[in-house]
């Protein structure tokens, strides 16, 4: 089978299990949980090929398949994968057999609709990672709002509907500023070069002046920046997570937060690069915020679930630093990081799930000495503690290691410096800011008085454990071998690394103080 | 006058008229007002198969010149309404089992069908009172209670005002240019001169008026609440069709300059802007579709801002896309023994539980209308504020967009409702009836080639 034939397959898959359980007959929870991990395996299957044929040497699209769509607006129907992709596309399919099985004891209600929902956001996670057309992005990204309002809205705790209203609002006003953004750069595309075109290949070409860039950048980065979120923007994530089911939470933070920097390193940036240039100071300040406001605010949180959502924010700005730096180490440390933390982010909520499950609590106060009690669950919750800190042999390790590199790298660059010295000194507090928060977190919920609500609770069980296991094999191999992970997205590194960095209009050069390349010629 | 070219290119017109006849006869003379449902739907679906063919064969005529011509695109608008009203027939069957609604239906279709053809102001006149006329009737129809006769006259009156407005617009434009005909009206727009000037507002104003634009919008929400449901969704729909089609016809491709273009932003936009948020104070479906609807309508005359052909495509494209998910919701509300409490938001609560297919379908026309992609909604808001930027009016683009932001909240809370408040104690709406449904899955399957085949339907217009 061709690649470009297994990735439409790895795409379609979800809708065609979502139209199967549809078809299922009502109260048949359990014909619907087997078909819907089934068909989640299957491609992870499928997506594990794609990895293994994936060359690294080959820039650009591969296994890719091109149809013409709306041939008068210049949309075409484009899917492939490339370095930028990659590695996102393997942790989706990778995290939605577990968030499945994840969901099994804790999704009593409405189970259809329920893994309907979950195949539909699959579908629309993938179809963003994979869609190679701005039109076609735009229909996934705002696709996913769907199912996660569902998800949020029908099996989450008490303040549900106020968070996945929050939810839906907040990401909403993000999206149409950034349509009033699509529609004028690929008019101003047009008009400007003859060019009808949505693909992200063309629009790379688009030479816009300084401020159409700046208003197109501000736009496509407010609605970047809620997804990921960035501080200030990121009043929604602690509420949607705490309201979210487990399985809402994993997918959130395995998946959804990676849309927005992705949307970043795909679009944002490299599309306007010499606004990207000019606001990368103020960037990297922002995601120094974020690493070190979202780690103050997880070390004061009552709330299991708030502490890891607020880590998420922390986490996800050395993602923004990475990017930010334009630097190599920097970017593949922040493509590491994305992964890193999709995993191991997945894995704490899975165990809050878990523990919720067992206790119908949140609040860390009611916990305490649960290694005593709990001892395999406080193994494997340990070991993603020591994960999500940054542990040498982890992914967690190589992602920040490589980001605060890039940072470093920047900042002592000569010439234009994306990244202010002093933010790169503040972004590695936040690396002992990480070890604070999570280490005393897991003290207090796993060491000293015992204290657990409920008892007595059984310890994990089997289908947890391989749950567990298998992330956590995950997370190992991300942290010794990233070898084989990196290579997949060096190309597109230096690709990105070399759209952004490189002025794309004359005046831009010397605004920004890089060398002047294009007025040379 | 040709016979040979009156009979084909009126074909759609004339089925309609046979359809009307029909319809008065069986009602004289038979004992079996069942026939009604089958007949009305035979003769419009025969109307809009006649001018979908029409338009595939690319038949251009004018059997009236100056009056009445033909174009394959007219051919296709006048094939999309037809086709528009066979779900508003076929799940009109529990509200109107028999009696005076076909003809009125088929009358008021009759008038659209003029408007896609008309060439002078006198045609377009005719057109929008034979649409206009039957609709006033159909407010009243079935009288379920006493604040109908007030919101039917309400209507009546400000429709009056508005047809008094554009004859008056009309009259001062073949005052100012000396003709009739609608190209009069593009002069009449470039013209310095206040007579002309004066005109072109008053014909503005009334279509702004019967597609209740803000501020003359206040009749919308009366007269949607009063009537019955397939008559509120013919007026959302079917009515504001054939307005805007009657103002696309009017604008034809020429350019809007200011300080017309003002006019034709902020009207608009206040529209948006007052629809979506009072929307959301609303206790019923109904009223609460009537202010999305004053909504759409600014989005609506957002295209005008646009020009050349892709105006009216933008105009049509968005038609569609609106008037299928519209009728999808009216479609898809199940039944009610008691009228009023049909669509009252409160009753909705839990419909999953009770009507699943029905709330997913209602849930996914409130995501269309809130113009959430990939719906197709999301597909003619998009084309239309592309026109609009690229006529050059950025801001107004940007502004429009934001506005159409405020609207998604309300649209969610019927989701909320629908699927994540528990059920309400007794809503009593009825089993889903296998007619209306099959109407609903009508309407999904035109919205899932909308969504999919855009291009499909551009390609017509």
């Amino acid at each position: 089978m061709a690649d470009g034939t297994i990735l439409s397959l790895v795409l379609y898959l979800p809708l065609a299990g979502m139209l199967a359980i549809a078809a299922l007959p009502a109260g048949r929870g359990g014909a619907v949980r087997a078909l819907t991990l089934a068909v989640m395996v299957v491609q992870f299957l499928l997506s594990l090929v794609l990895y293994a044929n994936f060359d690294p040497a080959v820039p650009g699209l591969q296994a890719a398949t091109r149809v013409p769509w709306i041939p008068a607006w210049g949309v075409n129907y484009i899917i492939g994968l490339d370095g930028y992709n990659i590695l996102l596309v393997v942790l989706t399919t990778f995290l939605g057999p577990l968030v499945t099985a994840g969901a099994f004891s804790a999704i009593t209600k409405e189970v259809k609709l329920f893994y309907a929902m979950v195949f539909l956001i699959q579908f629309a996670m993938l179809g963003t990672f994979v869609a190679q057309d701005l039109f076609l992005f735009y229909l996934f990204w705002e696709a996913m709002l769907i199912p996660m309002f569902l998800i949020i809205g029908i099996w989450g705790g008490e303040r549900r509907i106020y968070a996945t209203i929050k939810f839906f609002l907040y990401t909403a006003f993000g999206s149409i500023l950034m349509l009033a953004a699509v529609i004028y750069l690929v008019w101003s595309l047009w008009s400007t070069t003859g060019v009808n075109s949505f693909a992200f290949a063309d629009l790379y070409k688009a030479r816009l002046p300084l401020e159409a860039q700046q208003w197109l950048l501000a736009a496509f980065a407010l609605s970047f920046a809620i997804k990921v979120p960035m501080v200030p923007f990121h009043t929604w994530l602690p509420d949607a997570h705490v309201e979210a089911p487990t399985a809402g939470s994993v997918i959130l933070a395995g998946v959804l937060l990676k849309m927005g920097t992705y949307g970043f390193m795909k679009l944002g940036f490299p599309l306007f690069p010499d606004a990207t240039r000019m606001a990368a100071p103020l960037l990297a300040w922002l995601s120094v915020l974020s690493i070190v406001y979202g780690a103050c605010l997880a070390l004061v949180q009552t709330d299991i679930k708030k502490i890891i959502a607020y880590s998420s924010i922390s986490h996800l700005g050395y993602v923004m630093l990475g990017l930010v730096s334009l630097d190599l180490l920097g970017i593949q440390g922040a493509i590491v990081q994305m992964v890193s933390h999709g995993l191991v982010a997945a894995g704490l909520f899975l165990m809050v799930g878990m523990i919720y499950e067992r206790c119908h609590t949140r609040e860390l106060a009611a916990y305490g000495g649960l290694a005593k009690v709990l001892p395999v669950y406080s193994v494997f919750f340990l070991i993603l503690t020591l994960a999500s800190v940054g542990l040498p042999t982890t992914s967690g390790f190589t992602g920040e290691f490589l980001v605060l590199m890039g940072a470093f790298n920047a900042a002592w660059k000569p010439g234009a410096v994306t990244i202010p010295l002093g933010a790169a000194v503040l972004a590695v507090t936040g690396v002992v800011l990480g070890a604070l928060y999570m280490l005393w977190f897991a003290q207090r919920f796993l060491f000293g008085a015992e204290r657990v609500p409920h008892a007595p609770v059984a310890d994990l069980g089997l289908r947890e454990k391989s749950i567990l296991a298998i992330l956590l094999a995950a997370v190992f191999w991300l942290g010794l071998f990233p070898d084989s992970a990196m290579k997949r997205t060096e190309l597109a590194a230096r690709e990105y690394q070399e759209l952004v960095a490189s002025p794309r209009i004359p005046a831009a050069a010397r605004l920004t103080g890089t060398p002047q390349v294009e007025a040379a010629k | 006058m040709n016979f040979t070219a009156v009979s084909i290119a009126m074909a759609p017109e004339h089925l309609l008229l046979a359809g009307i006849v029909s319809l008065l006869v069986l009602e004289i003379f038979s004992d079996k007002p069942d026939a009604a449902l089958p007949l009305a739907v035979a003769f419009v679906a025969a109307a809009a198969g006649a001018a979908a063919w029409l338009g595939f064969t690319g038949y251009v005529g004018a059997p009236f010149p100056g009056q009445f011509d033909l174009t394959p695109p007219a051919s296709f608008a006048k094939a999309l309404v037809l086709a528009l009203a066979v779900p508003v027939l076929l799940f009109s069957k529990d509200d109107f089992g028999r009696g005076e609604f076909y003809p009125l239906i088929l009358s008021s279709l009759y008038g659209i069908c003029l408007l896609a053809s008309a060439e002078s102001f006198l045609t377009l006149f005719l057109g929008i009172e034979l649409m206009s006329i039957p609709v006033y009737v159909l407010v009243l129809l079935g009288f379920r209670r006493p604040e109908s006769a007030e919101a039917a006259l309400k209507y009546l009156v400000l429709s009056g005002t508005a047809s008094a407005s554009f004859l008056m617009g009309a009259s001062l434009i073949y005052g100012s240019t000396g003709s009739l005909a609608l190209e009069s009206f593009a002069l009449a727009m470039g013209s310095p001169r206040l007579l002309a000037g004066t005109a072109v507002v008053m014909v503005v104003s009334a279509f702004f008026l019967k597609a209740a634009i803000v501020p003359f919008h206040g009749w919308a929400p009366d007269a949607y609440e009063a009537a019955s449901v397939p008559s509120t969704a013919f007026m959302a729909v079917l009515v504001k069709v054939g307005v805007l089609i009657a103002a696309a016809r009017v604008f034809g491709t020429a350019h809007v300059a200011e300080p017309l273009a003002g006019l034709l932003a902020i009207l608009p936009l206040a529209s948006i802007v007052w629809g979506n948020l009072a929307a959301i104070r609303q206790a019923g479906l109904r009223r609460m579709i009537a202010y999305s609807s004053i909504a759409h309508a600014g989005y609506l005359f957002f295209a005008f801002l646009g020009d050349g052909p892709g105006r009216f495509q933008a105009v049509m494209f968005y038609l569609a896309a609106y008037g299928v998910m519209n009728l999808l919701a009216f479609a898809a509300l199940p039944s009610h023994p008691v009228d009023a409490e049909r669509d009252k938001l409160d009753n909705l609560k839990g419909l999953f539980h009770t009507h699943p297919l029905a709330a997913l379908l209602i849930g996914m026309a409130m995501l269309s209308l809130a113009g959430i992609p990939p719906f197709p909604g999301f597909i003619g808001k998009f084309l239309i504020f592309k026109n609009v930027m690229a006529a050059g009016y950025t801001t107004y683009a940007v502004l429009g967009l934001v506005g159409s932001y405020l609207g998604i909240y309300f649209y969610l809370r019927v989701i909320q409702y629908m699927f994540m408040t528990p059920q309400a104690a007794a809503s009593g709406h009825a089993p889903s009836r296998g007619i209306a449904m099959g109407a609903s899955l009508l309407c999904l399957a035109g919205s899932i080639l909308i969504a999919v085949l855009p291009g499909l339907f551009l390609a017509r217009f």
